[in-house]
C-alpha cells in the first residue's frame, strides 16, 4: 500500500509511471494493457448484453425500440469477439508465451506495440459510430445487401468495417510476431518438441491467424469500396454476388472460432496437468490434433450457409468435414479427462473453471455436430438453439478458460496470488448464471425463437423461459462484480505468491514474480518438457525428449515469411474474387479492351526490377557501396516506371469513361490492380528509404543487411504477385 | 441400361494395363523380393487397375467430370505414395527430380496443367493423350511423394519442413477446388454433351441426378476437400514421424 501511495500520489513518479505504460514495449507490460483493455470492453459488451436480455424477459416488451436492439446485438457480438476475445487471450499469450520459452521478449517488440495499440484504435473507431450518425445494426457478420449503402445509409457500416481492418491488422501483426518469437528466440533447450502447449498451440494459431484474417481484410476492402467508391461486389441488382460477402466472411469466420478457442484449449492444456499433478496425457495426440484442427478449420466455413442454397453437393461435403473436426477436438477432451484420471487433483479455482470448462465444451460440441447435419440445421438456424450453441462455445469454453488462467498466472504477473475463495464465488455465481441463462435458450429455440427478434409475442412457455434466461444474467453480472473485486483486492492486499506458488513446471516459474525487465537472470537446463520438475526431483527426472539442436533463424526472415504468407491470402481473395466476376460478364468494358502490349512493356520493368534488386543484394554481399546503390536506385526507378504505367492505364480509362463504379469488371478490376499497385507503392517508398540510409553511410552493419534482404522478399514477392495479376486480367481473355 | 447392368458389365479389360502390372510385379518381386513391402505394393496395383479398368474409367472417359477427378486424385496422390511406401528400405535414388521446390510444383502442376480446359478435353477423348496423361500423374506423383515418403530417412524432409510442403500444397490445390466448384462455365466442356457410346447417359442424368452442373461442382469439391483429407493425413503423419523419432535431428540449417 506504501509503494501503491507513492506511485499515484507523487506527480514526478506518476508522470514516469504513465509513460512508463504508454511508451513501453515490453511483452509484458503490453501483455497486461491488452488484458485491461479487453477487460474494458468486456464490462461494456456485457451491459449491452444486459440490455438485450432486459428487453427479452417478458413478452410485448418496449424497453428498447427495435433499431437500438439491432444496434446493441451488433456490437454485442462485434465487441464480444474482437475486443474482449481475441485482445484477452492475446495478452495472456503476450506476457506468458516468451516466458514459456526462456526469451528475453517477442521478436519484434516495438511491432508488439503497435499491434496493441490498434486494438483501442479500433474499439473506439467502432463504438464513435455512436455518436458519428448511428450505430451499425446488421449484426456480426454484416450481410450484404443489408450492410450495402442503399438498405443502411448511416456510417455505422463504414466505421464497423474501419475499426475492424485496424483490428485485422493488429492480429496480423501479433501472428507475425509470436511465430517469429517461437522460431527465433528459443532459450537454450528449448526445442521445437519440448514447447508447452500453451506455446504450442498459440504457435500453431498464429498460421491460422495469417490464413484467416487477410480473407476479412479482403472482404471489408470490398464492402468499404462498395460503399464509399460506389463499387457494387456484394450487391445483385448491379451485377454483384451477396452470397459472395458470405463466403468470404465465414471463410475467415469459422476459422476464426478456431482462433479464439485454441489459445483458451492452451491454457486449459497447461492447467489441468499441474492442479491434477500428472503431466498432460498424450502430449503428442494434444499437439498434433492442433495442427490437424488448423488445416481441416478452413474446409468447414460452408455449414455456416447451409441455408443459402449452396446445392446438395456442397451441403455434404461442408457436413461431412465438419463432422470431421470433431474428431481431433474430442482427442483433446479426451486427453484432458485422463490427464485428470488418477492424479491427486486439486480443487482450487483454477481448476474448478477447467472442470467446469470441460462439460460445457463438450456439450457445445455437442449441439456443433447438431449443426453439421444440414437436415438439422435448416430447423435450427437462426433460431436461439444456434444462440445457445455459440455462447457455449465462446462463454462456457473461453470465458471459463480464461477465467481459470487469470489466476492461476495472476501471481506471476503482479507477484501476489487472487483470494481462493471469492474465486469460488465467481465460479459458482458464472456456472448456475451461465447455465440459467444458455440451457434453456435450447429449448426456446427448438420451440421456434428466432434469434435477433426485439420482442416477441405471448407464447405459452417463452415468457418464462426468457425470464429465467434474463435472470441468469444476473448471476453472471454478479460472478464477474465478484472478479473486479478480487482483482484490485489482490493486487494490493493478496498473498505474496513467491516464484512458484502451484508448484508448475514450465519456465514462466523459474523467474521471479513478476519477472523483472529482462525475464530471466539464468534459465534453468531443458532436458524435457517440465523443466523445474527435473530441477526439484533430480532423482527421477522425466525421460529426455526432443533432444534436437536448437536452430535460431534470423527473426527478420522469419517475421517477413509470415508477413508474406498473410498477404498471400489477401491477394488469393482478391483474384479469386476477379475470376468469379470475369466468369458472369456483363455488358460494358471488359478484360478485352486492355490494352496488351503497354501492359506487357512496363511489366517487363517490373519483373526487371527483382533482378536490378538481386543485382544490389550482390553489391551489398560483397561490400561495393558505389554498385549497390546504383543498382538500388535502377530498382527503384524500374519500380517507378511500373507505377507511371500502370497510372497511365487507369488514366486513359477513365477518359474513356471506365470508373470502378462502370460495372463488375471494372469494380474487380480497378480493386485488383489497386491494391497491388499500393502494395508496389509501399515498397517503393520502403526502398527510397534504404536508398537514404545506405547514402548517408550505413550500408555495412549486419542490421542493416538483414534488413535489407527482407525488403527484397517483400518486392519480389510484389513482383510474384504481378505475374499472376498479368495472367488472370491481362492473358487469361486470349485463350478463349 | 441399369445401374446393376453397368457396375457388372463396363470393365474395360485393357491389354496394355494389365501387361503392364504384370511385368512391375514381376520387376518388383526380382529386384526387392521380400526386401520391400509386397503388401503396399499389391494395394497399388489395386487402386491403379481400380483407376483404370473398372467402371470408374468408363466414366471418366468421356462421360462424369467428377469420377474423371476420382481417377486424376488416385492415380496422382494415391498410387504412387502406396508405390513408394511398397519400396525398401535401402532404395534410393540420385536425381535432380528430388529438389524439394520441384516436388512441390510437380505435386501442383499435376493438379493444374490438366485441368487447363484444352488438355482436360483431349484426355478425356484421345486415347494417345489419356495414356500420357496418366504416365505424367504417376510420375508427376512420385516426385511430389518422394520428399516425405522416400524410403531412406535421409532423403526425406525433416517433418516441420514436410508439414509446410505439405500445407502449401493442399492450399494451392484447394484453390483449383474451389475454382472449378463456383465455375459457372465448364472447365472440361467434353463432360457437358459426353458422346454416348455405351446408352448410360439416360441412367447418369436421370437415376443418379448428375446433370452437368452438379457433376463439375461435385469433381471440384472432390479435389477440395477429400483430397486435402489425404495431405491432412500425411501432416499427421509428419507430426507422428517427427514426435517418433529418439535420435537428435541432423539439422542441415
Amino acid at each position: 500500500m506504501a509503494q501503491f501511495r507513492d506511485v499515484v500520489l507523487d506527480p514526478a513518479k506518476r508522470r514516469h509511471y504513465q509513460l512508463a505504460w504508454l511508451s513501453t514495449v515490453d511483452h509484458k507490460r503490453i501483455g497486461v494493457l491488452y488484458m485491461l483493455t479487453g477487460l474494458f470492453f468486456f464490462i461494456v459488451g456485457g451491459v449491452e448484453a444486459l440490455f438485450i436480455r432486459l428487453q427479452l424477459a417478458v413478452p410485448n416488451n418496449h424497453f428498447l425500440d427495435p433499431d437500438t436492439f439491432n444496434k446493441l446485438f451488433t456490437l454485442h457480438g462485434t465487441t464480444m469477439i474482437f475486443l474482449v476475445a481475441m485482445p484477452l487471450l492475446f495478452g495472456f499469450v503476450n506476457y506468458i508465451l516468451p516466458l514459456q520459452i526462456g526469451a528475453r521478449d517477442m521478436a519484434f517488440p516495438r511491432l508488439n506495440a503497435f499491434g496493441y495499440w490498434c486494438q483501442p484504435f479500433g474499439g473506439i473507431l467502432l463504438h464513435f459510430s455512436i455518436l458519428a450518425g448511428g450505430a451499425p445494426a446488421v449484426g456480426w457478420f454484416s450481410y450484404a445487401p443489408l450492410s450495402e449503402t442503399p438498405y443502411s445509409s448511416s456510417p455505422g457500416v463504414d466505421y464497423w468495417a474501419i475499426a475492424l481492418f485496424v483490428l485485422g491488422l493488429g492480429t496480423i501483426s501479433f501472428a507475425v510476431n509470436t511465430i517469429a518469437t517461437v522460431i527465433s528466440c528459443r532459450g537454450p533447450g528449448v526445442t521445437m518438441r519440448r514447447l508447452p502447449l500453451f506455446t504450442w498451440m498459440n504457435f500453431c494459431n498464429s498460421f491460422l491467424i495469417l490464413i484467416a484474417l487477410p480473407l476479412l481484410n479482403a472482404g471489408l476492402a470490398m464492402i468499404l469500396i462498395d460503399r464509399r467508391l460506389d463499387g457494387h461486389f456484394f450487391l445483385p441488382f448491379r451485377g454483384g454476388s451477396a452470397v459472395l460477402w458470405q463466403h468470404i466472411f465465414w471463410a475467415f469466420g469459422h476459422p476464426e472460432v478456431y482462433i479464439v478457442v485454441l489459445p483458451a484449449f492452451g491454457m486449459v492444456s497447461e492447467i489441468i496437468p499441474v492442479f491434477s499433478r500428472k503431466p498432460i496425457f498424450g502430449y503428442e495426440f494434444v499437439a498434433a490434433s492442433t495442427v490437424a484442427i488448423v488445416v481441416l478449420s478452413s474446409l468447414v466455413w460452408g455449414h455456416h450457409m447451409f441455408t443459402v442454397g449452396m446445392g446438395r453437393p456442397m451441403d455434404v461435403f461442408f457436413a461431412i468435414t465438419s463432422m470431421l473436426i470433431a474428431i481431433p477436438t474430442g482427442v483433446k477432451v479426451l486427453n484432458w479427462s485422463a490427464t485428470m484420471v488418477g492424479g491427486r487433483i486439486r480443487f482450487r479455482a483454477p481448476m474448478l473453471f477447467c472442470i467446469a470448462f470441460l462439460i460445457q465444451f463438450t456439450l457445445a460440441g455437442l449441439t456443433g455436430i447438431s449443426h453439421a447435419s444440414t437436415a438439422l440445421d435448416w430447423q435450427t438456424k437462426n433460431s436461439y438453439y444456434l444462440v445457445a450453441h455459440f455462447h457455449f462455445v465462446f462463454v462456457g469454453a473461453i470465458v471459463f478458460a480464461m477465467l481459470a488462467a487469470l489466476p492461476y498466472w495472476f501471481p506471476k504477473m503482479s507477484g501476489r496470488m487472487m483470494s481462493d475463495s471469492l474465486g469460488r464465488w465467481t465460479f459458482w455465481l458464472w456456472v448456475i448464471g451461465f447455465n440459467m441463462t444458455f440451457i434453456i435458450q435450447h429449448v426456446l429455440g427448438l420451440n421456434g425463437m428466432p434469434r435477433r427478434i426485439f420482442t416477441y409475442p405471448d407464447i405459452p412457455g417463452w415468457g418464462w423461459m426468457n425470464m429465467v434466461s434474463t435472470i441468469g444474467v444476473f448471476f453472471m453480472s454478479a460472478g464477474s462484480l465478484v472478479l473486479l473485486w478480487n482483482i484490485a483486492h489482490s493486487f494490493f492486499r493478496g498473498k505474496v505468491a513467491g516464484d512458484n506458488p502451484w508448484d508448475a513446471w514450465t519456465l514462466e516459474w523459474a523467474t521471479t514474480s513478476p519477472p523483472p525487465q529482462e525475464n530471466f537472470v539464468a534459465l534453468p537446463p531443458v532436458h524435457s518438457r517440465r523443466p523445474l520438475w527435473d530441477l526439484a526431483n533430480r532423482d527421477r527426472p522425466d525421460p529426455v525428449v526432443g533432444d534436437d539442436q536448437v536452430v535460431l533463424p534470423n527473426h527478420n526472415q522469419v517475421g517477413i515469411l509470415a508477413f508474406i504468407f498473410s498477404e498471400i491470402g489477401f491477394f488469393g481473395a482478391l483474384i479469386l474474387t476477379y475470376i468469379y466476376f470475369y466468369a458472369h460478364p456483363q455488358s460494358g468494358p471488359g478484360p478485352k479492351g486492355l490494352d496488351l502490349p503497354r501492359t506487357l512493356s512496363f511489366s517487363v520493368c517490373l519483373f526487371a526490377s527483382s533482378l536490378t534488386f538481386w543485382r544490389a543484394e550482390i553489391a551489398l554481399h560483397k561490400q561495393r557501396r558505389g554498385s549497390m546503390l546504383c543498382w538500388l536506385a535502377l530498382t527503384i526507378m524500374l519500380g517507378a516506371v511500373f507505377l507511371g504505367g500502370q497510372a497511365n492505364e487507369y488514366w486513359k480509362l477513365f477518359q474513356s469513361g471506365v470508373d470502378l463504379s462502370t460495372n463488375m469488371f471494372a469494380t474487380s478490376f480497378f480493386t485488383l490492380t489497386g491494391f497491388h499497385g499500393l502494395h508496389v507503392l509501399i515498397g517503393l517508398l520502403t526502398l527510397l528509404i534504404f536508398l537514404w540510409m545506405a547514402w548517408e553511410g550505413d550500408s555495412v552493419s549486419a542490421k542493416f543487411r538483414s534488413a535489407f534482404n527482407c525488403v527484397g522478399y517483400y518486392w519480389h514477392f510484389v513482383d510474384v504477385v504481378w505475374v499472376f495479376v498479368l495472367f488472370t486480367v491481362y492473358l487469361l481473355p486470349l485463350l478463349r | 441400361m441399369t445401374t446393376y447392368q453397368f457396375v457388372t458389365t463396363a470393365w474395360t479389360w485393357n491389354s496394355i494395363v494389365l501387361s503392364l502390372v504384370v511385368v512391375s510385379g514381376v520387376g518388383y518381386w526380382f529386384s526387392f523380393g521380400r526386401r520391400g513391402r509386397p503388401l503396399y505394393f499389391a494395394s497399388a496395383v489395386v487402386v491403379f487397375l481400380l483407376a483404370l479398368i473398372s467402371p470408374l474409367s468408363v466414366l471418366a472417359n468421356g462421360y462424369v467430370f467428377s469420377a474423371h477427378m476420382v481417377q486424376h486424385i488416385l492415380l496422382v496422390l494415391v498410387v504412387p505414395a502406396l508405390f513408394l511406401l511398397s519400396l525398401p528400405q535401402s532404395f534410393s535414388v540420385r536425381s535432380p527430380l528430388t529438389h524439394p521446390l520441384i516436388g512441390w510444383i510437380a505435386g501442383v502442376g499435376a493438379m493444374w496443367l490438366w485441368h487447363a480446359p484444352a488438355l482436360c478435353n483431349a484426355a478425356a477423348t484421345s486415347r494417345i493423350v489419356s495414356a500420357i496423361q496418366t504416365t505424367s500423374l504417376l510420375l508427376m506423383g512420385s516426385i511430389f511423394w518422394w520428399q516425405v515418403l522416400a524410403p531412406r530417412e535421409d532423403q526425406r524432409l525433416s517433418p516441420p519442413a514436410g508439414i509446410v510442403y505439405l500445407f502449401t500444397a493442399c492450399t494451392a490445390c484447394s484453390v483449383l477446388g474451389i475454382v472449378l466448384t463456383f465455375a459457372p462455365v465448364s472447365i472440361c466442356p467434353v463432360y457437358q454433351h459426353p458422346v454416348d457410346r455405351l446408352g448410360i447417359l439416360s441412367t447418369i442424368r436421370g437415376d443418379w441426378g448428375l446433370t452437368s452442373d452438379r457433376d463439375q461442382q461435385i469433381g471440384g469439391l472432390l479435389m477440395w476437400v477429400p483430397m486435402c483429407a489425404i495431405y491432412a493425413a500425411a501432416i499427421l503423419a509428419q507430426m507422428a514421424r517427427w514426435h517418433s523419432s529418439p535420435q537428435p535431428e541432423q539439422s542441415s540449417a
